[in-house]
Order: structure tokens, then C-alpha cells, then sequence
């Protein structure tokens, strides 16, 4: 790439929205793309963990001499190695770096070991002795609530919660093995009384992994004064921030290094590898430290959150939707991680797409001992989404209506409100309804031979909560831009995206713009890849920062060229005049700076303004919708299940990337229907993970692909990102397993609540529904 | 990621060694090695082929995959003494050495056949399999090939198109034997 000729941009095409391959493809494609995994330092030793056989034990004693003792072992953590280091998680701090008094599920880190290799590693762990006394355990989140079940924190750990709007609040630590509590209510209390339909239904949802490819990794150069990483992190900034606090660090003492991600679908937030392989490598003198988990650890590591639904609504006759009322319960596991955060998005968005008078809705997040919940692509939305879709199809029936039509009726327009105080809706819901359903041909639909079609739509508050970020463009004397922020790569495509938007501003070749390598020192702050914000929020402080070169470099040119500034145009590193003649700028660079010339610089910055009438303290960038439509065959002998035709659309608002955009709807898709038929993390009675590892943990592969699945990109343009742009990649998979629960329906009459819809589920449904039928 | 750290060609001299001669990526090699070294662990960090993705090490994911004598095989799964005599092929010999991308690589770049990355050097080691199996493979075949490997991000569409169209631009590149 190096002595290739200086590629230029094609006159009159803009950049953003082209079907381009995108920036990091050749890389990928060669195999030459870092990881964290492919890290490697001079003298780097391997860390390995021992886990917790129990799923809730006190820790009598630890006898880690023989380990330490080990001819090739530098290190030994236990809880003796980590007095006066702090735990960490999201508002309630419960996590330690290894267990402390007591392990609180299966898979807990009692302690860990570095060594000259991993053999080595392993081979001292089996050395290390550790008596437990059994604890009583809980694993139901339902369960877990009753005051009689065991307590899993005796002592409360330090819980903090933000300051929230209009109608919403929140309470860390509010009830028994309850880490965190948030309530939404808007609108009178009296609007029940003009229901003249009152539904109460329950669902349940299964958790997933998530399952990305990479596994969680980092390599750490420690010692007490100093830490540097490299790490498999979505957010280095607020890895920073956890990691100066856990180790009591100042921040400027700690450089977080970020490559690529090997996919990571919210689990790669906050710490994982990191906090041990930083004490490991404080205890070996400050050599590198690599832990990088094994698939089997990272199931042991952070899951999605399971959960029960309980649903409440009014309506009048004509099927006007009037109340509702949700009590949710997320299974947040043994430790708090981000559930908080999950809950509070599980609550606020159970009123759906639709209009209410009336809304009042609880999410706890429950304390088991299962593993760890956090966040994980759809964040509570897909959750809440489940329950809320469903119900509206089991009212549909209940009221003779078709289902679509209901939610033709109830579905909010443009513009219209959320909840007060809130984003406007930003996409036309109804429109999208419409072109899922029609693409599939639900209207005209032959339900002949146990067929049937269900088409449902999800949304979600987009680009994080009150988030700010940063963002730094360089270009230097001959015109090569450097893009400098915090967003992680980890597959949706953000780097080339950004890297777009850059070439479309100062009209260059994308191929121009390097995105730099992220370290926490030199990048510009972020506050995390998450919440699909890359290009609403992040994409707007890019594109001001581009801006500003742009602006910086026509000022020089007018003075310097002696040029009128209003009517100079920058393309390709030449300035064009108002009659069209080209003037090169690099010579005028040169002349006037001299040496080495010059680079022009400047920084961007966004957030979204707050708002105290905001329920979650500032009004969301974007809303993020995902529509499906979906048919089904069904075996009603047997419960199988066969996908026929899969739809799903998602609104980028406009396009910065077609294949990107894409791949995100169709991927988040797929997250969706596995969920729906088949992918579950499996626990026993006595809360071991039965399919914990690769070989028995089922996700989707082509051949579960139905033949017939399409992605549709709406570009409505009403997003508030850069050029009307909205985030994409967690939408798409909302809508999924409601669709795929309503085409069963449609076909035989049975009516799912839980997921996964697995035959023998499918088999009992129909059955309920056939004997219903032979009744009525 | 377990024994990762492991270079074959440091082992103890307590463990009994077997002597290898294969190709890789075109060129004779020479090794011994533990027996017990897998393929994974010979390439990544013996070869220093890092393309050679390791994920799930139970034969199930497929990212490391590479073609032994033209067949996909998991490197975590197989002992290196197995590809004793044979032709191991890696992402790293499928640009030609001028940087030029191969059919399959320009696919996968052009219909965005990947995401993170993390399988595409697996997902590229199959379907270069698959088109010296049979060059012109229809959407079935391809799906049934693609199925042995996993890929979290994609949703696969994406990776069946790229796989169509490396066939069609394999085919181009050989315009008289498409013609005949
Ligand atoms: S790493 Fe070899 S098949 Fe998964
Ligand atoms: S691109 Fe991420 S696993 Fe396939």
C-alpha cells in the first residue's frame, strides 16, 4: 500500500453512503488484523484461574505454597494478594478482583497464577488447596426474592444511582438479593377506568452468551506506581477510570491499549482479564502478563440476563390501547456487573411502539448464584421487547383482530412523544411495519399446510445515556488524514464509517484517513463503544472535528493564496477557486511553515443536551427500531418449527456504509432467531451450567439461515447523527423471536411465552390450543 | 486461550519429539516438535502464522481452520505429526507475493463476507476448499460447506454471497477455460 500512487476521490461522488468495501478489509482478509489475543511482549508470562467447583461457598482457607513454590510460577493471587484493592461493577460495586469471604457461583475465580508458560500455569493451579463450607444457594430469580432464600451479599457493597428525570427512579440494594430497582410511572393513575379490557399475561426469557469469537484477553505491564494494558475492551476510557479505582491508581497512571475486537456483542465492557493480569504482573516484578480465557471461561465469565415478564394492559373496545403496567425481574447473577444499567432500559422500555395514557413499570435486577449478567446486544430491550410484542398478540386474538392491524392502530407517529420529556419518535413506525409485512407477503398470506406469518417491531433509546465523546483530525502537509478517537472496532464497521465521514468532509480518498490506534493517553476521551452510538455521537464529533481542519485550511489558503475564503472549495488536498482552477496546497504549506511544513488539527465534540425533565437524565440521540416479518411451517405432530422467510429492517436514518448497515440488521437478526428456536445457556438444579462450552452450547450456523431472509436499509433521514445518520446493529434483533412466537400462532393456534420455542414447547402449545378449540 | 504460549520449538527436552517435512504455503519445512504440539499451536506461534485464528480449540468453530492437501481441517484439533508429507495451506498463501489478493479474498472484501474478522480466515481456507472441490458450487453446496464453521457476526448472508462471487471471479481470471 506504501508506494502505491496517491489514490484520489472520484469528482461528484459523495463517499458517505457508497456501497465501499470497507477500511480494515484487506486487513481481514489477509489475516494480518491484531487482536488482543495476537499481543505478544519480550519475556511475557501466561496467567490461568482456578474457578469455584460450588455455586455458593464460604472460603475457610486458601493453601497456595506448593504453587508458589513451583519451579517457572512468578505469582500467586488470592485474597491475600488483593487486601486493599477495591471491587468494581456498574453503580453497585460488589465484584472482586478473586473471591474474598465467599465464591458465589460456579466458575467464580477463587485464584489465579502466572508462569513461565501456561502449562506451568495450569499445572500450579491443580497445586493450590482451598476448603469451602457449603452455602445454601439460589439460582431463580423469582426465588431469589423471597426473604427466606439464602442472602448472597450479608454485607451491602457500596451502590451508587444517578439522578433521574420526571417519573423515573432508581434504588441500589432495595430488597432481598435485589442489586438494583428502577421504576418508570407517566400519565393518571385513572386511565385504567376507561379500559374496558384488562389483560394480565406472564413470559419468561432465556438468557444467551455471547459467544464472540475472540475471548476476553489482556496483556498488562504493572508495577504499583504504573499500568499499561492491551485489552479486548469496548470502553478504555471507563476501563481506565474502573481500573484507577480498583488499584487506587491515579488515571494519568494508567494506559489502557485498545486493537481490534474479535466481536464482542456487549460483553466486552468493563473488566474481565484485566484486574488479574495487572496483579499478576505487580507481583512479578512488572513482567507482561497475557491472560486470555479459554471459550469454556469466557460462558463462566458474563451471560445475558434471563428473565420474568409480567405484563398488564387496558384497552378500550375498539382495541385503543389506554394503560400499562410491568413488573419485570432480570436474573442479574452473582454479581451486579451492568445490570443496574439493563434494568433501567428493561423498565423504560416496556411501553413498546405504542401509545399509552398510563404507564407504570418496575425492573429488578435479582442477586443468584448464576453467572454474572450484563450487557449484551439489545440491552433489556430485547427483554422487555418479548413480553410487550407478545402480549399485544395475545390480546389481538383474544379480541378477534388481526395483530398487525392492532399495532397499526397503537403504533406511534413520527414525532410523537415517548414519554414526556423524551426524543420525539424519529422514524415512521407504521411505514416500516407496512414494508416488512408486504415484503413477505403477510396480507395475501396462504396459511394451508400448519403455515403462518407474525411481524412485530422493537425499539430502543439509542446512543447512550448523556454520552459524551471526542474527536481529533490531523492532516499533514501532503494531505494524509489521521482520524483519532475512542471507538472501538470490534466488527460493526465504526472505524471505516468514521474514516467516511473524514473523506467526505475534506473530499479525499477514505483510503487516506488512517484511524489511529486507540490508547487512552493520546485518544481523545470517549465514553464507550456501546449502545449503537458509534456514528450518531461519536460520528458527530468526528465530523466537527473535520470540519474544523476543512475550515482551518480554507482560512490559510484565503490568506495565503490570496483567495476569496467564500467561494474556495478543498478537494483532494487542492484548493479549488470560484473559477474552477486548482491550486495545490502542499507547496503553499511548505513555503510558509518551512522543514517539514505543518499539520493542521482540530477536535470535535458532541453531546446531547441535557434535560431534568428527561426520565434518564438527558433525552436520547436516537431511536433505534428494528421491524421483522416472519413465516413459519409448523409440525404440529412434532413441534418443529421451520423459518420459511425471514424480513428484518432496521432505519440508518442515511447510510454511511450499504455492506456495513447491512450486516448489522442481518447479524442482529440471527442473534434473534437463535434466541427464539434454539440458543440458551442450560443450568441444572443445582446451578451448573450444562452447555458451558463450545462443543455444546448450539449458535446458529448457515445451514439455520432460512432460504429465504432479507435485510431491508431504510434510509428515512431523520436521525441525529452526522448527515440525518442513526446507529444500526442492536435494533434488528428486537423484533425477531416476537415474530417468529406470532407466525407459530398464526399457523396452529399455539401461543408461546417462553423462549427458546423449542419443539417440545411448540408441541405443548399446539396441543393447548387444539384442546381449546375442541372446547369452544 | 489455552496453550497458547506454547512454541513448539522450545519444548523440554523431556518430551519425545517427532520430525517433521511438510509445505507451507509453498515452501519446504522442516521441524521437530512434542508430539503433542497441535497444528494450531505449530503455526501460530512456531511459524508465527498469526492469520491462523484459534477460538473454541474443540473442533467446532472453525476459525483455525487451514486446507491440509486441499481439505479443510481444524488446526486446534489435529496433531502436527499428522501433516507429516503433507501441504498445509494458511491465510498467509493466499495473496500472491506482489500483495495481490486472490479471488476469494477480493469476494469477501467486496460483499463485506466478514465483520470482526475473527472467522474470515477460516471462513477463506473453506471456500478456497470448496472451489477446488467443485468450482461452480450453488447456493446449497456452498451453505452445506459453510455450516462447519461459525461465524457470530455476519449472519452469513453476507459470507454466501462472498462465496458465490469468489466463484465467479475465480472463474473470470480463467476466461479460456470458461469459454471451452
Ligand atoms: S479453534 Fe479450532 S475449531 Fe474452533
Ligand atoms: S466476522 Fe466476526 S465471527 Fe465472523
Amino acid at each position: 500500500m506504501t508506494d502505491a500512487a496517491t489514490p484520489v476521490a472520484i469528482a461528484d461522488q459523495p463517499i458517505v453512503g457508497r456501497n465501499l468495501p470497507r477500511l480494515d478489509a484487506t486487513a481481514k482478509v489477509t489475516g494480518r488484523a491484531v487482536y488482543t489475543v495476537d499481543v505478544e511482549k519480550p519475556g511475557m508470562l501466561h496467567a490461568k484461574v482456578l474457578r469455584s467447583p460450588h455455586a455458593h461457598a464460604r472460603i475457610l482457607s486458601i493453601d497456595a505454597s506448593a504453587a508458589r513454590s513451583m519451579a517457572g510460577v512468578t505469582a500467586v493471587v488470592t485474597r491475600d494478594e488483593i487486601q486493599g484493592l477495591n471491587c468494581y461493577g456498574t453503580y453497585v460495586k460488589d465484584q472482586p478482583i478473586v473471591a474474598s469471604d465467599s465464591v458465589r457461583y460456579v466458575g467464580d475465580v477463587v485464584a489465579a497464577v502466572a508462569a513461565e508458560d501456561e502449562r506451568t500455569a495450569f499445572a500450579a493451579l491443580d497445586l493450590i488447596r482451598v476448603s469451602y463450607e457449603l452455602l445454601p444457594a439460589v439460582f431463580d430469580p423469582q426465588a431469589a426474592l423471597d426473604p427466606s432464600a439464602p442472602l448472597i451479599f450479608p454485607e451491602e457493597p457500596f451502590a451508587a444511582f444517578p439522578d433521574y428525570g420526571d417519573g423515573a427512579s432508581g434504588t441500589a440494594l432495595s430488597g432481598h438479593n435485589v442489586s438494583y430497582e428502577f421504576r418508570y410511572q407517566t400519565g393518571p393513575e385513572n386511565a385504567w377506568t376507561e379500559c374496558d379490557y384488562i389483560f394480565e399475561d406472564t413470559f419468561t426469557f432465556s438468557r444467551m452468551n455471547h459467544m464472540h469469537l475472540e475471548p476476553f484477553a489482556t496483556v498488562a505491564v504493572a508495577t504499583s506506581e504504573e499500568i499499561e494494558v492491551w485489552t479486548s475492551t469496548q470502553s478504555p476510557f471507563p476501563m481506565r477510570q474502573e481500573l484507577a479505582k480498583i488499584f487506587g491508581l491515579a488515571e494519568n497512571r494508567i494506559r489502557v491499549n485498545v486493537p481490534l475486537l474479535g466481536g464482542a456483542f456487549g460483553a466486552k465492557n468493563g473488566p474481565k482479564t484485566e484486574p488479574i493480569a495487572i496483579r499478576l504482573s505487580q507481583l512479578s516484578g512488572g513482567r507482561p502478563v497475557r491472560y486470555s480465557m479459554a471459550t469454556e471461561e469466557v460462558f463462566l465469565t458474563l451471560s445475558q440476563h434471563d428473565a420474568v415478564l409480567t405484563v398488564k394492559s387496558g384497552l378500550k373496545a375498539d382495541g385503543e390501547f389506554v394503560a400499562r403496567q410491568s413488573r419485570v425481574l432480570l436474573n442479574g447473577g452473582a454479581y451486579a456487573d451492568a445490570s443496574p444499567l439493563v434494568a433501567e432500559k428493561a423498565g423504560y422500555r416496556m411501553p413498546g411502539a405504542y401509545r399509552w395514557k398510563r404507564i407504570d413499570s418496575v425492573c429488578q435486577a435479582v442477586i443468584t448464584n448464576t453467572v454474572p449478567a450484563g450487557a449484551f446486544r439489545g440491552f433489556g430491550a430485547t427483554q422487555a421487547t418479548w413480553a410487550s410484542e407478545r402480549q399485544v398478540d395475545l390480546i389481538a386474538e383474544r379480541l378477534g383482530l388481526d395483530p398487525l392491524e392492532l399495532r397499526l392502530k397503537n403504533v406511534k407517529n413520527l414525532g410523537e412523544d415517548f414519554v414526556p420529556g423524551e426524543t420525539p419518535i424519529d422514524s415512521d413506525l407504521k411505514h416500516g411495519l407496512n414494508l416488512v409485512a408486504d415484503a413477505i407477503g403477510y396480507r395475501n398470506r396462504d396459511r394451508s399446510g400448519n403455515r403462518g406469518m407474525g411481524v412485530a417491531i422493537g425499539l430502543k433509546d439509542g446512543g447512550g445515556v448523556n454520552k459524551p465523546a471526542q474527536a481529533r483530525v490531523k492532516v499533514t502537509a501532503n494531505g494524509d488524514v489521521v482520524l483519532n478517537c475512542g471507538l472501538t472496532e470490534m466488527g460493526q464497521g465504526g472505524h471505516s464509517a468514521l474514516c467516511q465521514i473524514v473523506a467526505e468532509v475534506l473530499a479525499c480518498d477514505p483510503q487516506r484517513v488512517k484511524y489511529a490506534p486507540i490508547d487512552t493517553d493520546n485518544t481523545p476521551f470517549d465514553q464507550g463503544t456501546n449502545a449503537s452510538s458509534g456514528i450518531a455521537v461519536m460520528g458527530q464529533a468526528v465530523l466537527q472535528a473535520a470540519e474544523r481542519v476543512r475550515n482551518s485550511v480554507l482560512d490559510f489558503a484565503a490568506e495565503n493564496m490570496d483567495l476569496d475564503r467564500e467561494s474556495i472549495r478543498l478537494v483532494n488536498w487542492q484548493i479549488i477557486d470560484s473559477d474552477g482552477k486548482t491550486h495545490p496546497l502542499s507547496p503553499h504549506i511548505m513555503h510558509s511553515f518551512g522543514g517539514t511544513g505543518f499539520e493542521f488539527t482540530a477536535d470535535g465534540y458532541f453531546k446531547v443536551r441535557g434535560s431534568l425533565r428527561a426520565p434518564l437524565e438527558a433525552p436520547c440521540v436516537f431511536w433505534e427500531i428494528g421491524w421483522a416479518a416472519a413465516e413459519v411451517s409448523v409440525d404440529p405432530e412434532t413441534g418443529k418449527v421451520e423459518l420459511l422467510q425471514l424480513v428484518v429492517s432496521g432505519d440508518a436514518g442515511k447510510v454511511v456504509n450499504k455492506l456495513g448497515c447491512r450486516g448489522q440488521d442481518e447479524g442482529a437478526a440471527v442473534f434473534g432467531l437463535a434466541q427464539a428456536l434454539f440458543e440458551e445457556m442450560r443450568y441444572n438444579d443445582d446451578g451448573q451450567l450444562l452447555n458451558a462450552e463450545a462443543l455444546l452450547y448450539r449458535v446458529p450456523l448457515a445451514e439455520d439461515i432460512p432460504r429465504r431472509f432479507s435485510s431491508i436499509t431504510q434510509e428515512q433521514g431523520h436521525g441525529a447523527g452526522p448527515f440525518g445518520a442513526k446507529g444500526m446493529g442492536e435494533g434488528g434483533m428486537l423484533p425477531i423471536a416476537p415474530a417468529i412466537a406470532q407466525a407459530i400462532a398464526d399457523a396452529t393456534g399455539g401461543q408461546l411465552t417462553s423462549l427458546p420455542m423449542t419443539p417440545e414447547r411448540v408441541y405443548n402449545a399446539v396441543r393447548v390450543a387444539q384442546a381449546h378449540q375442541r372446547r369452544g | 486461550m489455552s496453550l497458547d504460549s506454547q512454541d513448539p520449538r522450545a519444548a523440554g527436552s523431556d518430551e519425545p519429539t517427532v520430525e517433521l517435512e511438510f509445505e507451507l504455503n509453498g515452501s519446504v519445512e522442516k521441524q521437530a516438535v512434542p508430539t503433542s504440539t497441535t497444528v494450531l499451536d505449530l503455526l501460530r506461534n512456531g511459524f508465527g502464522k498469526r492469520g491462523v485464528r484459534s477460538s473454541c480449540e474443540r473442533s467446532v468453530c472453525g476459525a483455525c481452520t487451514v486446507l491440509v492437501d486441499d481439505l479443510p481441517v481444524a488446526a486446534c484439533s489435529t496433531f502436527a505429526f499428522d501433516i507429516d508429507g503433507t501441504r498445509v495451506e494458511t491465510v498467509e498463501g493466499l495473496a500472491a507475493h506482489d500483495g495481490t489478493l486472490s479471488a476469494q479474498q477480493r469476494a469477501f472484501r467486496e460483499c463485506g463476507g466478514f465483520q470482526c474478522g475473527f472467522c474470515t480466515s477460516g471462513m477463506l481456507m473453506l471456500t478456497t476448499g470448496l472451489l477446488r472441490a467443485n468450482p461452480q458450487p450453488d447456493r446449497e453446496e456452498i451453505r452445506e460447506w459453510i455450516s462447519s464453521n461459525t461465524c457470530r457476526c455476519t449472519g452469513y448472508e453476507m459470507i454466501l454471497e462472498s462465496v458465490e462471487r469468489a466463484a465467479e471471479l475465480a472463474r473470470e481470471r480463467e476466461p479460456d477455460e470458461e469459454s471451452s
